[in-house]
């Protein structure tokens, strides 16, 4: 390299570095900032800045050349990308083409990424609730995978630090299985969600249905209008990234205030290949980049580095980390490293009508989505044939009754008709899955990324644990909809391969005993004290609550741990 | 007629520029369809225009030509059908073309309005018959994908979303128990 002088080597080094800007990278990047280290964030995309960068955000629906379908040609070109809900001809441009990053599905795996500044904090559903101790002692109840090394106290104050700055709307429910947090006002439920809860309330022990938590500024605080941001507005456009700043996305939040602090650098373009292990010294001490436009290697170096380069990236990172110390992978003395993948089961829907409560509609709408059915199964006890149990989404909602029949005239009034229909129903669940060693990620032998790095080889698949889960779900629901006096009830099940649920974890898990997990109670590996690794990877087991505030709470009590101690030196 | 010159014309008579969508080039200042992957000549075009107006025609409000609808057609079967659903387009509006010939001896774009609209009503009648072994057939399925498209063109336009049914792209507010006597009152 032309520029190994030391004013380079002075200008690339930092007190920290973090590898990934979007949910998990921009609170370590934030924390850093605030606690004034001088820090660097590598981002493998383009830069994506808060309102300048969301070219679709104000548009309206005919403004769009297919006013919001996406092309046979994109489609075509895209068969991973284009199975997800949200790309549309509106947001198609915050997803990573099926072409750009090529990996090896050993087993199908649709997975979806979102390479830019923000990650895929631009693209979430925005659903945040706590784990409790019923997720963190799961593993060791139920003997999977491995013990947490925290339980819920450990992170309880870092989820208040994280909610009250992203902003969480959602009601002081008092339920155990799902702990109140730093609430903003939640988003109440309609008619029909409500009288589905009292329903629910009435007739099952320990069943509750609860508006559903999230990360929406129902109504800001002084932190957040400091932050540039404001009220929701209730457009229920966020994945085109919110003017409003209503929603929380690194863009809106953590990066622009990590920015201000003056004491982070962002790199955009800057896709890591390894961290550099140094054998004399015992640590890590940087970071190999490859500069996407130039295509040139250049090393970053830090006291300490924080991977967060979600979940499956993670794993690649620490894959391709090798060294005489790490021939297998960076920290991995345990042979854990890419094994005990686990995601969230997705795969079964359920929709109803209910003829009632007509006198009621809704107005506007709900930036929240509906309501939310905290686990039930197997929380105090194990009740069932399958281990573990999930989550459910829950909405109600009426639209116009319009038909397309006829033409001319017949057809014009049809369409523009303002009779209300009767209310529909819909659930889906979201089920938790079982670590399994046999469920991993690891390094193609032969094929390489266009950047020279070696592709990730992806081998998860569902098992008889799911499949029973499942059909537990359509049972129970079906059951509760019955009871609830609905009809019509459809359930579907989709055979959608993992992946598509967007919920990919583990792999560099958590646990007490270095031999048999990659990170400590405080997310460092265990080898190597001076990496922390704090997104979706870190996780032993998944439970059944969407993950992404539990990821924000891990990287800010990680960058607290490591100013605070420096334990490894 | 040359295609391009006919499609010009068409678009100048539509007078409907300001809708035409990215596709479309300048020639002199005057736009022209240019398909990528569609093949229709002059007369087929016009068919599917013509079908586009007698589904939504101009009426005390504006009908598909003037809204630009039967190009918005033409953009979503060229960019959003996959292969076959454009072989089946083609396929089904030649039969179109010979079951229209068939019962009235000429084309359909020289049909009197009424007369497209009576065929276009016995589409519609015979997709509401159980059991019709017609009902699915290639002709009606062009149709369908003509209509589809329409209704889809219209209920997404600037004018069905600005003067019909109003679009709000910012709500600015959720209210979870809204009585329907307040939102007929509307």
């Amino acid at each position: 390299m032309a520029n190994l002088n030391i004013d380079s080597i002075k200008e690339r080094t930092f007190d920290a570095i973090v590898i990934g800007s979007g949910m998990s990278g921009g609170w370590a990047a934030k924390e850093l900032g605030d606690k004034g280290l001088k820090t660097l964030v590598l981002e493998r995309g383009r830069d994506v800045k808060h309102l300048k960068d969301y070219p679709t955000t104000n548009m309206y629906p005919w403004e769009f050349a297919h006013h919001g379908q996406i092309t046979d040609e994109l489609r075509q070109a895209n068969p991973i990308v284009s199975k997800c809900y949200a790309f549309g001809e509106d947001a198609q441009h915050f997803f990573v083409k099926d072409k750009e990053h090529p990996y090896v599905q050993e087993k199908p795996f649709d997975w979806i990424r979102g390479y830019q500044v923000g990650g895929k904090s631009l693209l979430w559903a925005r659903q945040t609730q706590r784990w409790s101790d019923f997720d963190f002692e799961g593993p060791a109840r139920d003997g999977f995978a491995v013990d947490w090394p925290i339980r819920y106290k450990d992170i309880a104050p870092w989820y208040s630090h994280v909610e009250k700055f992203a902003g969480i709307s959602g009601n002081m429910d008092g339920l155990a299985e799902l702990p109140d947090g730093e609430f903003l006002p939640g988003f109440p439920l309609n008619a029909v969600e409500q009288r589905f809860s009292k329903h629910v309330k009435s007739r099952y022990q320990n069943r509750h249905v609860i508006s559903a938590r999230c990360a929406h500024l129902s109504k800001p605080n002084q932190i957040h209008l400091d932050q540039g941001r404001g009220q929701c507005q209730k457009r229920t456009l966020c994945q085109r990234g919110c003017p409003f700043g209503g929603y929380f996305s690194a863009n809106a939040s953590t990066i622009p205030w990590a920015l201000r602090s003056g004491h982070v650098t962002l790199r955009p373009f800057s896709v890591v290949e390894s961290i550099i292990y140094d054998e004399k010294l015992g640590k890590a001490t940087g970071v190999r980049v490859i500069d996407t436009n130039t295509k040139e290697a250049i090393e970053y170096y830090a006291d300490v580095i924080f991977l967060n380069a979600a979940a499956l990236n993670s794993n690649l990172v620490l894959l391709n980390s090798t060294s005489n110390r790490f021939p297998n992978g960076l920290g991995n003395d345990s042979g854990t490293l890419g094994k005990y993948v686990a995601f969230h089961n997705y795969s079964a829907h359920i929709s109803a009508e209910w003829d009632g409560d007509k006198e009621w509609t809704t107005d506007g709408r709900n930036p929240a989505g509906g309501g939310y059915i905290p686990r039930f199964r197997n929380v105090y006890k194990q009740e069932t044939d399958f281990l573990r149990g999930y989550a459910a989404g829950f909405y109600a909602y009426r639209s116009r009754e319009t038909s397309s029949n006829g033409i001319g005239e017949e057809l014009k009034k049809n369409l523009v008709k303002d009779e209300l229909g009767n209310w529909q129903v819909g659930s889906h669940m979201m089920g938790e899955t079982i670590p399994k060693e046999s469920n991993y990620v690891a390094l193609d032998k032969t094929q390489k990324d266009p950047w020279g790095i070696p592709q990730l080889k992806i081998s998860v698949v569902y098992d008889d644990n799911d499949a029973k889960m499942k059909k537990d779900y359509v049972e129970q629901m079906t059951e509760m909809f019955t009871s609830a006096g609905f009809t019509n009830i459809q359930a579907s099940v989709d055979n959608r391969a993992p992946g598509l649920d967007i919920h990919e974890m583990g792999g560099v898990r958590m646990g007490n005993d270095p031999k048999t997990s990659m990170l400590d109670k405080w997310h460092r590996l265990h080898a190597c004290k001076n990496v922390y690794v704090t997104d979706g990877a870190s996780m032993t087991s998944t439970s059944c609550q969407n993950p992404s505030l539990t990821y924000m709470a891990f990287a800010a009590r990680a960058v607290d741990h490591w100013v605070r101690e420096k334990s490894y030196q | 007629m040359n295609r391009r010159i006919a499609i010009r014309n068409m678009a100048l008579i539509m007078g409907s520029a300001a809708l035409l969508p990215a596709c479309l080039s300048g020639d002199k200042g005057k736009p022209i369809v240019t398909l990528k992957q569609l093949k229709l000549d002059a007369a087929q075009e016009n068919l599917v225009s013509n079908l586009c107006e007698t589904i939504l025609p101009k009426t005390s409000t504006p009908g598909a030509k003037d809204l630009g609808i039967n190009l918005f057609v033409f953009k979503m079967i060229d960019d959003c059908f996959d292969k076959k659903g454009q072989d089946d387009f083609l396929v089904g509006l030649e039969e179109f073309e010979t079951a229209v010939d068939k019962k009235y001896g000429k084309s359909f774009n020289d049909l009197t309005v009424a007369e497209r609209s009576a065929f276009a009503n016995d589409i519609e009648k015979q997709s509401k018959v159980p059991n019709n072994k017609d009902k699915d057939n290639k002709a009606n399925g062009f149709y369908w994908a003509v209509k589809g498209q329409t209704v889809f063109g219209y209920t997404t336009s600037k004018y069905f979303m600005t003067e019909q049914i109003v679009y709000e792209l910012v709500p600015g507010r959720y209210n979870a128990m809204f009585p329907v006597k307040k939102k007929a009152a509307v």
